[in-house]
């Protein structure tokens, strides 16, 4: 990540909100690679085991449903999509180790260890757990391109702006240049994007 | 509810009304209750729009009371769409209102002479049956309106749109919401064309001056209803997840999953559910002054409802199910919430249900009538077409399976002609089950709750052991019918089947009711006897075998993106019934 422009923004916990569509359609992340999802998630993120347990009780990793994510591993490109409890039938069969897990058993995921080193990983957060752990995975910084950026930074109103600073690569940028800036200076393909929130 | 009120609209002389002792039916409820008189009193092979059907209306076993979540309103009938027996139920205040009137259920038989438009008022001291041909053909917004000038607004009101007129095999009955907007809806199978051929347009209920049901042990039933809240809004489900964001939460979980049919049972996730999701769908609500957490009766603690306004802020139509969001949405290849929001005004206001009219919608596309993805042209349909009864609106408002004969599309995704709701069987083999073997057509809410000491009954359930798809299947359904017995939304599903101990409670909240000792064996035998009934009186209405199928497609065509077909075996679906 070093290698690429950085944007990083700061901004009210009450604008949190403006990346809730992002962060369900997920957010592409340097991670080391390899390890099970509870070892991403705690070590690389710090997330406590027990909010993982009692909170994250629906995962899915590339799309298959998780029953135990001490022995789900990723690797480079991997999807990991993380939720709450779900309601419906069909809700409670994606959830880990649920009794109706026969029901999914086509799509659940199948444990199988991956190679270790650096890589990216997407990362989805839905309902509870997209409110929950947003602040944790903006501040980790990620992969945007540039045309999304701006899409992102087009779309936001003037709430969005009112207490926001920001800075390209350490320098500082006002608010109402942003768009500018990046248009102009940041380069095509990918940037990153690491976003923190005050109280 | 120690009586019936039986209304014949067929009799000499006009629409005759009698009340008779409840007997057999005082200690039950919802489905049990509609499920039995069908199957004792209509004959199986009789025509679903004349005089031998009967539309049977029935509260639930704790309705009336002061026990949370108990507001579901039961219907039955042989249904127009399947042609086998249907309940279908909602939610609004129609439950709570006929049970503290006393009545165990409503039994509408026989059909008028003439073309006679009638209402129904039911209070503490009458049944009122008049004509009000003022009323015809008039939406359900516009016709509640039109009653409260006469009626006021302390009453619930049940009703047809246009097409209960029409008899649309697609119609549904509407039972308004606390604010008395006709959004909670008897939706499945059909139900509002029954009611159409009855001639019957509204029935009014009046509580005035009735109190709520006593329990044996008054006692005992307050402690279990403490238990029971508490158990409800501690779960992540039920007081956090549902509260927040709806049944449309589900969006971006079945789309991860695989199992988000698109464009018409096509692929299993769509481009576009980020932007019908219940995360976004609750973002814009409230921004525009709406709300995401509201409930559909009073009584009501988890709130899983909400409202949805336009960008200047006014009101639209009630938050949208994730099935309607799918169905107009996903399956449509429609991905803006405003044309879906105004497709499920329009479903309400005529009176459709909006999985049918939405499945409906996207077998159209594929025969070419629109194109996917053109919600002006969706819109254009149900409002234009459906709602006005043209030749085309006749052909759609008759359902899925009728639209993909008429205009020869091969891809019809229906069980006993009812549309497949929005979980592809392929991803999730066990709802294939329950769609194809329910007595009720494919349908998702009849094999939903379970609970941790129901599926223990008859032995344990290890999660990691590859169990049947058929037993699990099998207690679901016979759990699901226990629980529309008992008049409670299925949403205390997830409560109950984490909790052990709300579980109980609910048991002992129909224990204290009832002064009876309840286990969960009776809840189990409950459900077989009624599921049994049904199944006798789809045998007699000429179903088999043969009718407890997927469409051929599922079996042979791969869903991405896990390329997978549903694989359960013919010869294990005939074993579900088998107890």
């Amino acid at each position: 990540m070093a290698d690429k422009q950085t944007v990083r923004m700061v901004l009210p916990l009450a604008e949190l909100p403006a990346f809730f569509p992002l962060l369900q359609q997920g957010l592409w992340l340097q991670v080391e690679v390899g390890c099970s999802v509870i070892e991403l998630l705690t070590d690389q993120f710090g997330i406590d085991v027990k909010y993982i347990n009692e909170r994250i009780t629906t995962l899915f990793l590339d799309g298959k449903a998780l029953d135990d994510p001490e022995t789900a591993y990723v690797k480079d490109g991997s999807i990991l999509a993380l939720s709450s409890a779900m309601p419906g039938l069909v809700g409670s069969t994606m959830r880990r180790g649920s009794h109706l897990a026969a029901m999914r058993g086509d799509i659940t995921y199948q444990s199988h260890p991956e190679e270790s080193g650096t890589g990216r990983v997407k990362i989805k957060l839905f309902n509870m757990v997209m409110s929950e752990l947003g602040e944790t995975v903006l501040a980790h910084g990620f992969w945007l391109s540039k045309s999304d950026l701006l899409e992102f930074l087009h779309e936001q109103e003037e709430n969005f702006w009112s207490d926001f600073t920001a800075s390209l690569d350490g320098d500082q940028v006002a608010p109402d240049e942003l768009i500018e800036v990046v248009s102009r200076v940041v380069s095509s393909g990918e940037t990153v994007l690491q976003v923190e929130f005050k109280s | 509810m120690d009586k019936i009120l039986r209304i014949n609209m067929g009799a000499a002389g006009g629409p005759q009304q009698s009340t008779e002792p409840a007997g057999e039916y005082t200690a039950l409820g919802g489905r049990a209750t509609t499920s039995m008189i069908v199957g004792k009193e209509v004959p199986p092979d009789c025509h679903p729009l004349g005089g031998e059907n009967k539309l049977v209306i029935a509260p639930g076993m704790l309705s009336g009371t002061a026990a949370a979540m108990s507001g579901r309103l039961s219907v039955g009938c042989k249904s127009p769409l399947t042609g086998g027996i249907k309940e279908s139920n909602a939610g609004g205040q129609a439950a709570q209102v006929l049970a503290r009137l006393g009545y165990a259920a409503i039994i509408i038989e026989g059909q008028p002479a003439g073309d006679d438009l009638y209402k129904i008022y039911i209070n503490k001291d009458k049944v009122d049956i008049t004509v009000d041909n003022s009323l015809k053909m008039l939406d359900n917004y516009p016709l509640i309106d039109k009653l409260r000038i006469e009626y006021g607004d302390k009453v619930a009101y049940m009703s047809i749109g246009s097409a209960g007129e029409r008899k649309f095999a697609a119609a549904s009955i509407a039972c308004t919401d606390m604010e008395l907007r006709p959004t909670r809806h008897c939706g499945r199978g059909g139900v509002g064309a029954v009611m159409g051929s009855k001639q019957i347009k509204a029935i009014i209920l009046d509580d005035a001056d009735c109190k709520p049901r006593q329990p044996q042990d008054p006692e005992k039933f307050k402690a279990a209803n403490r238990a029971f809240v508490e158990g409800i809004r501690k779960h992540p489900v039920s007081g956090e997840g549902l509260p927040a964001y709806g049944t449309n939460v589900l969006t971006n979980v079945l789309n991860e999953a695989g199992g988000y049919p698109t464009n018409n049972f096509k692929f299993g996730q769509f481009d576009g559910a980020t932007k019908i999701s219940g995360e976004s769908q609750a973002e814009l609500e409230v921004k525009r002054g709406g709300s995401a957490t509201h409930g559909c009766h009073r009584g009501c603690v988890i709130q899983c409802s909400g409202t949805f306004n336009d960008k200047n802020g006014k009101y639209v139509t009630k938050q949208p199910e994730y099935e309607t969001v799918w169905s107009h949405g996903g399956h449509c290849d429609i991905s803006d919430l405003d044309t879906i929001a105004t497709l499920d005004y329009w479903d309400d206001n005529i009176g459709v249900d909006t999985i049918e009219m939405g499945v409906t919608i996207g077998v159209a596309m594929d025969a070419g009538v629109i194109e996917f993805g053109d919600g002006e042209g969706a819109i254009r349909l149900v409002r234009d077409e459906v709602g006005k009864g043209t030749d085309l609106g006749r052909i759609l408002g008759n359902g899925a399976g009728f639209t993909g004969k008429a205009f020869a599309v091969e891809r019809v995704p229906v069980v006993k002609n009812q549309a497949l709701p929005a979980y592809d069987p392929r991803t999730v083999q066990g709802i294939g089950v329950t769609y194809a073997t329910s007595t009720q057509g494919a349908d998702h809410t009849a094999g939903y709750a379970v609970a941790t000491n129901i599926l223990k009954v008859g032995g344990d359930v290890d999660p990691l052991k590859p169990e049947g798809q058929i037993e699990l299947s099998r207690n679901l359904q016979i759990a699901t019918t226990a629980i529309d017995s008992t008049g409670m939304c299925l949403f205390i599903a997830f409560p109950i089947l984490d909790q052990p101990e709300t579980f109980q409670s609910l048991l002992d909240l129909l224990g204290s009711f009832y002064g009876i000792d309840m286990t969960g064996d009776d809840v189990v035998a409950l459900g077989q006897k009624v599921l049994t009934l049904e199944r006798e009186f789809n045998k007699g209405a000429g179903f088999g075998p043969e009718d407890d199928r997927l469409p051929k497609f599922f079996s042979t065509e791969k869903l991405p993106p896990h390329n997978i077909t549903f694989a359960v075996p013919d010869a294990e679906l005939d074993q579900l019934y088998n107890w």
